[in-house]
């Protein structure tokens, strides 16, 4: 076998378990599993007829399985005198109090239906089993969303469990147009995945687009959210987030109505919105529960410290470096004085300082609670002030890069504030070596690629373009009274783009 | 299937904008990046002649040093040189730090300079990146910017300059113009009018308002002051502050002169000016009185004020028309409801402006 050939990935083996099914070979397929059990019945105590029941350890519900399955084989008089011949169809139409049962002839969907919580049940003489799901329901319950507290709306976020997380989004749209279709990805962890949408709103395209590019997953797990994200976005390479995503209900069921199309995966407490065009990443789930004013203000808030925790680190340097006399002659005079004592230059100040603040940061955050809040006091404060009073730093850097953090924060996407904090140090650099015009031309191909973007056909930029040939109906940058948003912005194509009378 | 990027395959499009940039911008290369920490800021530029050409004074005005701010001296630098760009640069090897001349915001040309021509100043202050045109513009009368500037001590005259400043938007004060509008004046209208300061007072003197110099051309033709000052401010509709004494029969009254406006009017016989119309709308208000007049006395009252400021425009006028230099604009203003006749006499109006009959109605609203 050649280099290239053993480093190929090996081809997905269809059926993954083939041959007969049987008991022996499920437990030879289970063998060095501790967690595989079987237990074997007399049906009704008649040991001429006898019944293996096997299931996974902590798959299975200890009390289903004893309440459903063993207790009825066990005492059920109907079993013992059946004839053979009809003891799985009595089983599967009811003898068995379980609310749902399949026969199974294959090994691969016995074997999947055991790791997923069903227990099999073998009768001796016969290779073909029946399948009762009595799958055990531990799992987080339903708590605050924590990234997305709400002030003011529901205070219900989605969990690990999918089927939570579809039902949490079930019991806000009743409608039965409401579709959920399920994708299973991950070689190794067979993650099931689900794509929501709502029929006659969403666009077709894109559920078909998504599905495909779902289908075309070929990894071994899905273990965080970039295993699907970085599979499914149009760039890979772009830092900008193209799948938003919230974590809360009330707000994914908002952006299914605005004709977008929902992705939930097992195992990740969030759900994704498609397509993902740049204004979502300012929106907040309070925006509409706020007066309209109000959350028009605040989005432009957002939208305005967007452009100064960008901008900001990189015009301190452009105009203190390169163009002085663009700045007020008496700030000039402060920036002057208290930058004598200062040995260093002002880009490399601005540069460490801005690294200063993503290492206070990180460390923060990858500390608990208390202590993290702690390092971020110590950090902030006492260092800062100490290095400002001992002439390191000059305040005015100092008061440029928090600004800038500070400004940061305000974003409702961590993904686009993390976009904005590289692109930061980018454009500080670009000022550092052609002070206004780098940063002119640092802008400029920000404009560029973020006009090059698109997420699942639609373009990045749309709420400021024409590029989807669709009229929007209301402005991104503000919240139009609720009566007058009557268009839905999410889909490109839709059978119903009005939302209300 | 998936979507074909916008921009995929185009990776040189940025380079090309890039490179586009930078051409359009003038950049034949990086700009010089310079610290400010070591720079000394001048605020204040006066500007002479000497036997070698030009002499140049600059002044920092109070600086601040450390966190706390702590008070400087003024850095005052002089030197001549032949050219101003010379003795700009030999002001550069006189200071410790980089003399940065983009914060200058007042420029002080001496009275000799003035009579001798103010165009290569403007004219290289316009020029200059770092300078421009936007410094407010001052004439040192009875003597030079050098003294002046010396005169301001280790607070240096910025402050007091920008106080003047300050106080001509409020309107307490004489006008003030920016070198820009000077030239601008020198340019269209052929002649301008400039704040004149005097210095008054020994050892650290404070500068004095001392009327208007009149550039004639880019000469200086004369100073207006006094009563012929305030006549000047109500041609060009912008009077500062003024405080007018009347004696009335209920005894003296205080009038507050709040705005004036001035619209000349020309008149023609065939297409040779025959006339200047002038009417200036006053409006005042009674600040101090014993007994408020009413009826006959408020007539008395505005008949008196209108006289007074009639002769305050005829004094400013019978100056400018000898000088042959119409720098209200009057001419220039009246022109626009005829521009096909003025536009017959525009090059000779500095001539008619000495020879044609003026005619001066003020009209007073006492609030």
């Amino acid at each position: 076998m050649s280099k290239q050939e053993a480093n190929a990935p090996h081809p997905r083996k269809e059926p993954r378990l083939p041959g007969p099914l049987s008991l022996a070979r499920l437990e030879e397929v289970f063998a060095d599993c501790t967690d595989f059990s079987k237990r074997e019945v007399y049906l009704h105590g008649d040991r001429s007829r006898r019944a293996t029941v096997c299931y996974i350890d902590g798959q299975a519900r200890s009390e289903r399985l004893n309440d459903y399955v063993l207790r009825p084989l066990a005492q059920d008089p109907m079993l013992a005198s059946a004839p053979e011949g009809e003891l799985f169809g009595l089983m599967e139409r009811g003898a068995l109090y379980a609310h749902g049962a399949k026969r199974e002839t294959e090994m691969d969907p016995v074997a999947f239906a055991l790791i997923n919580g069903s227990c099999a049940l073998f009768l001796e003489g016969r290779d073909d089993c029946l399948v009762f799901p009595v799958a055990t329901e531990e799992k987080r319950s339903v708590g605050e969303p924590e990234n997305e507290p709400a002030l003011k709306g529901a205070r219900d976020s989605f969990v690990e469990s999918l089927r939570t997380n579809t039902s949490l989004v079930r019991r806000r749209l009743r409608a039965p147009e409401l579709k959920i279709r399920e994708h299973i990805v991950g070689r190794q962890s067979l993650t099931p995945v689900d794509v929501l949408w709502i029929d006659g709103i969403a666009d077709p395209d894109t559920v078909a687009l998504l599905e495909e590019r779902l289908d075309a997953i070929d990894i071994d797990g899905v273990e965080a959210a970039g295993n699907l994200e970085e599979y499914l976005v149009d760039s890979g390479s772009s830092l900008f987030p193209l799948m938003p995503f919230t974590q809360r209900p009330d707000r994914f069921c908002q952006g299914l109505l605005e004709g977008r199309v929902g992705l939930f995966a097992d195992g990740i407490p969030l759900g994704w919105l498609l397509p993902g065009t740049i204004d979502q990443f300012f929106k907040t789930g309070q925006d509409r529960a706020y007066h309209w004013l109000v959350a028009s203000a605040l989005s432009v808030i957002r939208w305005l410290c967007a452009l100064i925790t960008l901008l900001v680190p990189g015009l301190y340097i452009a105009l203190v470096t390169f163009h002085p006399e663009a700045i007020p002659p008496k700030l000039a005079l402060s920036i002057v004085a208290a930058k004598q004592e200062v040995p260093f230059s002002t880009i490399f100040e601005v540069l460490i300082m801005l690294l200063a603040f993503e290492v206070i940061q990180e460390a923060g955050l990858r500390l608990p609670g208390p202590i993290g809040a702690t390092v971020s006091i110590l950090g902030g404060l006492v260092v800062g002030n100490a290095a400002v009073e001992a002439h390191i730093v000059s305040p005015a850097v100092l008061i440029a890069v928090a600004i800038a953090g500070v400004a940061g924060y305000t974003q409702p996407s961590q993904d686009f504030g993390n976009a904005l904090r590289l692109w930061r140090f980018l454009l500080a650099i670009l000022a550092s070596v052609g002070g206004l015009t780098g940063l002119a031309l640092g802008c400029t191909g920000l404009i560029y690629h973020l006009a090059e973007l698109e997420s699942f056909g639609v373009p990045y930029l749309a709420p400021f373009t024409t590029g989807t040939r669709v009229p929007r109906g209301h402005p991104s940058l503000f919240r139009l009274p609720l009566p007058m948003m009557k268009w839905r912005d999410g889909p490109i194509q839709t059978q119903n783009r009005r939302n209300q009378k | 299937m998936r979507h074909a990027r916008v921009g995929g395959g185009r990776p040189a499009a940025p380079l090309l904008a890039a490179v586009t940039a930078l051409l359009l911008a003038g950049c034949s290369g990086l700009p010089a990046a310079r610290e400010m920490g070591d720079m000394a800021l001048l605020r204040t530029l006066g500007v002479d002649p000497s036997p070698a050409g030009v002499a140049v004074t600059g002044s920092t005005g109070p600086r601040a040093k450390g966190l706390q701010g702590d008070g400087e001296p003024a850095l005052t630098l002089a030197a001549d040189g032949a050219s101003l760009s010379g003795a700009c640069l030999a002001m550069q090897g006189q200071s410790d730090s980089f003399v940065f001349f983009g914060y200058v915001d007042q420029l002080l040309l001496g009275e000799k300079l003035a009579e001798e021509g103010v165009r290569p100043v403007l004219d290289y202050f316009s020029r200059n990146a770092e300078l421009g045109l936007g410094a407010q513009l001052w004439l040192v009368r009875s003597g030079s910017a050098r003294e002046a500037l010396s005169a301001g001590g280790e607070k240096g005259l910025d402050s007091r300059l920008e106080t003047i400043q300050n106080d001509s938007k409020m309107g307490i004060a004489n006008l003030t113009r920016t070198a820009g509008e000077v030239y601008t004046d020198l340019l269209e209208l052929g002649s301008a009018y400039v704040p004149a300061l005097t210095p008054v007072g020994e050892g650290d003197a404070v500068l004095a308002e001392q009327g208007y110099g009149i550039l004639k051309g880019d000469i200086l033709a004369g100073f207006l002051e006094g009563e012929a000052a305030k006549g000047l401010e109500l041609l060009t509709g912008g009077p500062s502050a003024d405080i007018l004494e009347i004696a009335l029969p209920e005894g003296q009254v205080s009038v507050k002169v709040s705005s004036a406006c001035t619209k000349s009017r020309l008149e023609f016989q065939g297409d040779a000016p025959a006339k200047l119309r002038l009417t200036c709308k006053i409006e005042a208000r009674l600040s101090e009185y014993r007994e408020r007049p009413d009826g006959q006395g408020l007539e008395h009252l505005q008949t008196a004020l209108e006289d007074r400021e009639r002769e305050r425009m005829a004094a400013a006028l019978e100056r400018l028309r000898v000088w042959g230099t119409d720098c209200a604009g009057l001419g220039a203003r009246a022109g626009m409801l005829c521009p096909a006749r003025w536009q017959a006499v525009q090059d000779s109006w500095p001539e008619w402006f000495g020879r044609v009959p003026v005619e001066i109605t003020v009209e007073v609203n006492l609030l």
